[in-house]
């Protein structure tokens, strides 16, 4: 199944739900759907499509929105699904209920990005050490790494 | 009862801190958990601060042994952001590079494997041959580990006929001795004993986990991003996808080892075809606003990099995805109810020495299953009090234990 057949696809049984559709290059599309829609269509995309790789989630500050981009593919073809969420409630819904292998990947969204992924089975942290204090998202544009002055034990 | 074991986070799996808390019923390993971050090093932060160039060697030192993977997964992405055909002979010595790449990285893996199933000649033997790759990279690149070949529009160095000559004649011994591992592989029966059956994977799982590389081809799925999603020159270049389908430790060193001797003959039809003309082209420094979503099949699978341009000479977002963390789902449901005695092969090598770093002991009642957190000196009380309190003068003298 080639990039049109599929956007036609999604087009013609998703139109309420997705807001955008198109090829980006030969064997990727992009879907851009309203957050309250995307189990509903990664649900569709997976059974309709065979696409139950999903390679990762990305999460992009955009300043006023983060994008989070759901990355799916198949044998053939790849699908970025992509919503947006404010950044003053950086709520997305957890899909690992459709595909299992996705904790890691929203695990590291929480911890990055801080972005509230609910019903997540495993909210622990994941990259970030355990002493690493609150609210401190080291992938947010805002956030400055400060190097702290060393100090040479014994030193001048 | 059920007993919590911690491993690592030093030297559990092939050169990762990663630690791993287990669940035990006796030897059996009802539970398992991973905990990441030990070597968490921020450079997806660092890339939006580097040029693309300079991001080029940065990507490279994600990984020490599949370095050209991350470079290529980068290159590529950003070329397709500057609408760049890069120049052919580079393509193939890029490809002839990532082929090379997965034999030192497939022939490593088995080594490791033998050593952990107990079977150190096959450990010293493959790593014997891998040097032999490990000459062939350095001859082209002047490395052996980061090979820093790739730059925008191709690669940085050319090959020589000199070399080219070199390199077909360095294939015949290892093909040989691939002949004789997978012939060893599917024959000498202590090797078969120790890992049939161990690490199962269910293909319905292997899916669902998302798992990638020989770990999901091992399960029968024949999923590999070079024939899928072709990139470099894969799609000219005939080759098999290997698949097995015993979905264990078995099954992934047979898929590795079936790997190996595709990889040979696609180096050989890259040193046979490799076209005249430039190896490299000139790049753009700056970058159109856009993004892309680059995959390349590492020796451990799908390597992903998502890339996204804002005009300027630095990109606004890089992420990475490395494939072992897409295995580590898997992992998990690999070790659930396997033995102890297996991790080590499930999960490469691990150091068994654990020791209390903070001087803290867990005591554990071993009937009523209570546990207490001391440190050694409350411990060290607790003994002198209890033993002060034997009567060793009576008779009828019961162990206090």
């Amino acid at each position: 199944m080639n990039n049109e057949a599929i956007i036609e696809k999604i087009n013609a049984e998703l139109k309420d739900k997705v807001q955008e559709a198109v090829a980006a290059a030969p064997r990727r599309i992009n879907v851009k759907v309203d957050r309250k829609h995307l189990l509903a269509v990664l649900t569709f995309i997976k059974d309709q499509f065979r696409m139950s790789h999903l390679a990762t989630i990305t999460g992009v500050d955009l300043g006023e929105h983060f994008e989070v981009i759901y990355h799916l593919s198949n044998d053939a073809v790849t699908i970025n699904v992509r919503i947006l969420t404010p950044r003053l409630e950086p709520k997305i819904p957890s899909v690992c209920a459709l595909i299992p292998g996705a904790i890691l990947y929203e695990r590291e969204l929480q911890d990055m990005l801080g972005l509230v992924v609910e019903n997540i089975p495993d909210p622990r942290r994941l990259l970030l050490c355990d002493d690493w204090p609150e609210g401190q998202y080291p992938l947010r544009k805002d956030w400055k790494f400060e190097r702290p002055a060393e100090i040479i034990p014994g030193g001048k | 009862m059920e007993y919590k074991v911690s491993l690592g986070p030093q030297h559990p799996a092939l050169h990762e801190a990663v630690s791993i808390r287990m669940t035990l019923d006796g030897e059996v390993i009802r539970d398992a958990d991973l905990k990441l971050g030990y070597s968490h090093r921020g450079i997806e932060k660092l890339a939006e601060e580097r040029s693309y160039v300079q991001n080029i060697y940065l990507t490279e030192r994600i990984c020490g042994i599949c370095s050209h993977s991350h470079t290529t997964c980068f290159t590529q992405g950003v070329e397709q952001l500057m609408e760049l055909v890069p120049a052919r002979r580079g393509l193939y010595i890029r490809t002839l590079i990532a082929e090379l790449e997965r034999v030192h990285s497939h022939l490593l893996w088995l080594g490791v494997a033998g050593q952990e199933a107990g079977f150190e000649s096959f450990f010293m033997y493959t790593w014997r041959d891998r040097e032999v790759v490990m000459d062939i990279l350095e001859w082209i690149s002047g490395n052996r580990v980061h090979y820093a070949m790739n730059i925008f529009g191709g690669v940085r160095r050319d090959i020589d006929e000199l070399q080219k000559k070199k390199i077909l004649d360095s294939l015949g011994l290892l093909k040989q001795r691939t002949d004789y591992y997978l012939n060893l592989a599917a024959s000498e029966p202590t090797f078969i004993g120790r890992l049939a059956g161990v690490g199962m994977l269910s293909k319905e799982q292997a899916v669902a986990l998302c798992a990638v590389g020989p770990t999901l081809r091992a399960s029968g799925v024949p999923m590999d991003v070079r024939k899928d999603d072709p990139y470099a020159v894969y799609a000219e270049i005939p080759f098999e996808v290997c698949t097995a389908d015993s979905c264990d430790v078995l099954g992934r060193a047979v898929v590795r080892v079936k790997e190996l001797i595709q990889s040979y003959n696609m180096i050989e039809y890259l040193l046979k075809n490799l076209p005249e003309g430039p190896f490299k082209v000139k790049a753009p420094r700056k970058v159109k606003p856009n993004e892309v979503y680059s995959r390349y099949e590492a020796p451990r699978g799908e390597n992903v990099h998502y890339i996204k341009s804002n005009g300027s000479d630095k990109p606004e977002r890089l992420k990475v995805r490395a494939p072992t963390l897409a295995n580590y789902p898997a992992t998990i449901a690999m070790l659930k109810s396997g033995f102890i005695a297996d991790i080590p092969l499930i999960f490469a090598a691990i150091d068994p020495c654990i020791c209390c770093a903070e001087r803290l002991v867990q005591m554990d009642n071993a009937y009523s299953g209570e546990s207490r957190v001391l440190t050694f000196s409350q411990l060290r009380a607790m003994a002198n009090e209890r033993s002060t309190k034997v009567n060793t003068k009576k008779k009828d003298i019961a162990w206090p234990f």
